[in-house]
């Protein structure tokens, strides 16, 4: 533990370390629930540490990406279960639902009433948890807001920060876990190794503080997350042998989402997938851009204008848009038209590459796209990368349309457009290579100039 | 906790102070236990009660009286209960302020029971607590004693131990046992 690392100690040293420990609690600074961290934070954490867990710790963040500390005050399990059914019921996002889990919630009563809690000792704390429900309800977007969740969920972070609202909930699901066990003694008592299920809650479940157990985490589970819909998946990082954190999964019947804690030994934090974490994209353009790409091979106005809003795409590796090609890069990268000398399967194999294996780093963006002298195909124009700059990274061997000076020097321009100006083609982007600062000179305004790399849009 | 990194131990010797020492907590203890003098003055259950002293509402007085059939008999004990800020998920402390002989009981009052220590709930309350005590006269839990020449007693003569308890018991008043 802790003084592991201490050199010998002495007598006193030694006495005085056991007063430490015997009288140590745990650590209670910290917010009750943390921020979202990188789940590379907990490699770093035990990067030190016992072989096993580095190990188990370095296979964590290909799985799960984030991850949110829980203070450790005996209550972290349930805080987590909590917090996360709540996260849960907001990426979620439907009103209804939560509505509906108030009333699930307060049918409860009568096992409530069967296990010996009488309504006017749960109804404060219970009270906390609808209250938390409702507002809950309140702060969800409707569906088609493009904004998803953003306060509901410093709502639900804010309420778990605050003492009394989160005790009241913690101390209403132990209540409830509580009931559903005495209820259920049939289920839970061959688990008890011989303990008394009413012997057993009122050690292990009631008690604020007491760290929430297996047997604590199934019933929560099967009366909180269950009939909600969310399975829970808890990874346990403990010292057992292994490459990976053994797994724990309690599936819904019809699951909705997935709720995920991350054990170590007397302890829980909440883990994230990175889908869980990533605000669903509600830009249907960035589906069908690649098509509105593909179906108009030749540039008219109309799209330039069309395509005004969709700046963002330039942002997606591998697509460009019609209006981002500059007519000097239609210079470069102009098919030697059908005479070519090559063979027409190496033009094909060229049309296919691009999309999925540019990962586009911003210094590779390099003017010349490739436009597929197939039009026929109906195939978009495709950036393919640096055929000018040194610096290309990808995967594939240069390209012979990039090294032939002659194909290089191309053809004139056969037609003309104006550089869009939030491109990365344009020189005055921060993306591009060869970036150079707008500047407003009074002089150069008046000046009608073909120098189309200083050009600005719409010109 | 061995998930605590880079502590040493002065920094384990400080104690975080209390974190729920806020006023909204503070007036959460407030409302309930307004809330729980109200119902036990409504509900006036039979052999006990308890009143705060002098408005302090984090501090009350309160009154067991001896159940039938039990050493105790017919004998009133008064009690303190100071409540922490952290209330109900903090314990109340509660100590026998009367006098009194019993296996789980020292002689300063502390009392050893369970409910008042590891296993205090948030869904205890100062009823529950009295009525637990009040049954704890009659049943003690001569495993654990704190009084152990008490719990032999207990066990082996009852008609001597009944002595112990009407020696120790001496009637205070209410100054007395709010200090």
């Amino acid at each position: 533990m802790t003084t592991g690392y201490a050199p010998p100690p002495s007598e006193e040293e030694l006495a005085y370390l056991q007063k430490l420990s015997n009288e140590y609690e745990p650590e209670v600074t910290g917010p009750l629930v943390g921020e979202l961290q990188p789940s590379t934070n907990i490699t770093t954490e035990y990067a030190r540490a016992d072989p096993v867990y580095i190990k188990k710790t370095e296979a964590l963040p290909h799985k799960y990406s984030n991850y949110r500390a829980c203070r450790g005050d005996g209550n972290c399990g349930w805080r987590a279960i909590a917090f996360a059914y709540f996260e849960a019921l907001a990426r979620n996002g439907d009103k209804t639902k939560v509505h509906a889990e108030v009333t699930r919630l307060k049918s409860f009563q009568n096992i409530l009433d069967a296990a010996g809690f009488p309504s006017e000792v749960c109804e404060d704390f219970a009270e906390e948890l609808y209250d938390l429900l409702r507002k809950t309800a309140v702060a969800i977007p409707p569906p088609d807001n493009g904004n998803p969740a953003t306060d509901v969920k410093a709502l639900v972070f804010e309420a778990f920060n605050d003492e009394s609202t989160q005790a009241g909930i913690i101390t209403f699901l132990r209540i409830l876990t509580s009931a559903w066990i005495k209820t259920h003694i049939d289920n839970y008592s061959p688990f008890l190794m011989g303990e008394d299920v009413f012997t057993y809650c009122g050690r292990a479940i009631e008690p604020f503080r007491h760290e929430i157990e297996n047997v604590g985490i199934n019933a929560l589970f099967e009366v909180l997350l269950k009939p909600a819909g969310f399975s829970l998946e808890i990874p346990y990082l403990d010292r057992t042998p292994g490459d990976e954190v053994n797994m724990y999964t309690f599936n819904a019947e019809y699951p909705i989402t997935t709720i995920r804690l991350l054990y170590r030994p007397g302890h829980y934090d909440i883990l994230y997938k990175i889908e869980d974490v990533q605000q669903p994209v509600h830009t249907p353009h960035s589906i069908s851009a690649p098509v509105y790409i593909g179906s108009f091979p030749h540039h008219t106005q109309d799209h330039t204008n069309g395509a005004r809003g969709l700046d963002y795409l330039h942002m997606i590796p591998g697509v460009t848009l019609v209006d981002d090609i500059s007519p000097y890069s239609y210079g470069d990268s102009g098919f030697p038209s059908p005479i070519s000398t090559h063979p027409p399967a190496m033009q094909q194999s060229l049309s296919v590459h691009p999309i999925p294996a540019h990962p586009a780093p911003a210094s590779a963006y390099a003017p010349p796209p490739l436009q597929i002298p197939t039009h026929s195909l109906g195939v978009a124009r495709l950036p393919i990368q640096a055929s000018q700059s040194q610096a290309r990274t990808g995967p594939f061997r240069p390209s012979i349309w990039e090294l032939e000076p002659s194909v290089a020097s191309g053809p004139p321009p056969q037609f003309t457009t104006s550089i869009f100006r939030n491109s990365h083609y344009n020189t005055a982007h921060f993306l591009n290579p060869d970036f150079e600062p707008e500047q407003w000179s009074p002089d150069a305004e008046y000046v009608t100039s073909n120098n189309s790399g200083r050009r600005r849009n719409g010109h | 906790m061995n998930i605590l990194h880079g502590q040493n131990p002065a920094t384990m010797n400080e104690k975080a102070s209390s974190p729920m020492t806020t006023a909204s907590q503070n007036a959460n203890v407030t409302k309930r236990l307004q809330s729980e003098l109200m119902s036990l003055m409504m509900a006036s259950t039979p052999g006990i009660s308890a009143f705060p002293n002098d408005g302090n509402l984090l501090n009350w007085t309160a009154t067991i009286v001896g159940p039938e059939g039990t050493p105790y008999a017919g004998l009133t004990m008064k009690l303190s209960f100071a409540f922490p800020s952290t209330y109900p998920y903090t314990a109340p402390t509660v100590l026998f302020k009367t006098p009194i002989y019993h296996p789980n009981i020292d002689f300063s009052g502390r009392i050893c029971l369970d409910i008042l220590k590891d296993k205090w709930s948030a869904i205890y309350n100062v009823q529950s607590v009295l009525l637990s005590l009040q049954s704890l006269l009659g049943e003690p839990n001569n495993a654990s004693p704190l009084n152990g020449q008490a719990a032999e007693l207990w066990d082996k003569d009852p008609a001597e131990f009944k002595k112990h308890v009407l020696a120790r018991h001496r009637d205070i008043t209410d100054d007395e046992a709010g200090q």
